[in-house]
């Protein structure tokens, strides 16, 4: 995973490039903050994907000798369908209705986004799903 | 999982980014107008003391996340024992540390109203709020999050990858908030 964490950490260095040379020309606060934010968003995900890399073993990508067939296996859990993502969208949209129209209608559509939250953590933990 | 909690948590950091923008710029318009800054009298002691919970809840978070990382979900000795707790009981204590967070903020929050500081009182108090207060929802997010990984422990019938999986996603946003909360306070309470 190096080469992919590499990327990130040039794009963080070259933020952090652009970042000097403008506050130097400029003395803007408010472009330097976005920049100096931006190393940040640039490096927070570098340094992850090469801490991880660490961690793991060697991935079939990473060898240059490497098979599709090597990437094989179970990957993880996908729900075969669901209905929570719509009502969920739904309420979000309602909540945001409630912003325009009234905090009432706000706090009817918050109380929509928390259930159907519940209902999208939690669907395949009861019932004859549950795992 | 991880790998897009991560990505939207750098997502995450622009938006922050906007925020902290705003109030640089607020900041030097306003200073350039010779105009009083900060625009209230912050109480630094209170802001301090939420500080450091919320810093020492990220201790307890990743202590969580070490148990979780051990298979371990409850804990094995006397309660006291808190070399022998699990997720759960790093967890419940983290939520009741995010808590006290929020509830010193909303502390800080009134007694800023009573001075006259409010979201329409002046630009300070604009860029005073609006930052601080996404924060504060941050952490509720969280707290509801602390609320949902505690439910799906319970709710299991095994330790699953999904519960570590996600319950150390919860930390990764947890130290996020934490980290931004640092800066937050570090521009807005102590170098104005």
């Amino acid at each position: 995973m190096k080469v992919e964490g590499g990327l990130f950490i040039g794009c963080a260095v070259f933020f952090a490039g652009a970042d000097i040379v403008y506050w130097y020309f400029s003395h803007d606060p408010t472009g330097t903050t976005a920049l100096a934010l931006a190393v940040g968003l640039a490096f927070l995900t570098g340094f992850y994907v090469l801490f991880t890399g660490r961690r793991l073993p060697k991935r079939p990508e990473d060898d240059p000798a490497g098979e599709i067939e090597e990437g094989t296996g179970e990957i993880g859990f996908f729900s075969p369908h669901s209905w929570w993502p719509l009502f969920l969208g739904l309420s979000c949209g309602l909540a945001a209705l409630g912003v325009a129209i009234g905090w009432w209608l706000f706090l009817i559509g918050m109380l929509c986004v928390v259930s159907t939250t519940i209902g999208f953590v939690f669907e395949y933990y009861h019932g004859e799903f549950a795992h | 999982m991880s790998v897009g909690t991560i990505i939207w948590l750098s997502s995450e950091l622009m938006f922050f980014a906007a925020l902290f923008a705003m109030y640089f710029t607020i900041r030097s318009v306003d200073k350039g107008e010779g105009l009083p800054w900060p625009g209230a009298h912050l109480d630094v002691r209170l802001g301090s003391i939420n500080t450091t919970v919320l810093l020492l809840s990220s201790v307890t978070c990743q202590m969580g996340v070490f148990a979780v990382e051990r298979g371990q979900i409850r804990r094995t000795a006397k309660i006291w024992q808190f070399r022998q707790w699990g997720l759960r009981e790093w967890y419940v204590l983290t939520f009741f540390m995010g808590l006290y967070f929020v509830c010193g903020q909303a502390v800080e929050y009134i007694g800023l109203m009573r001075q006259g500081l409010t979201l329409h009182s002046s630009a300070y108090g604009s860029v005073f709020f609006i930052p601080t207060g996404f924060h504060g929802l941050h952490v509720v997010g969280g707290l509801i999050a602390f609320l949902f990984i505690l439910g799906r422990t319970f709710a299991a019938k095994r330790l699953t990858r999904e519960v570590q999986v996600s319950a150390i996603v919860i930390s990764y946003y947890w130290h996020f908030v934490d980290v931004v909360w640092i800066g937050l306070f570090t521009t807005i309470d102590l170098i104005h």
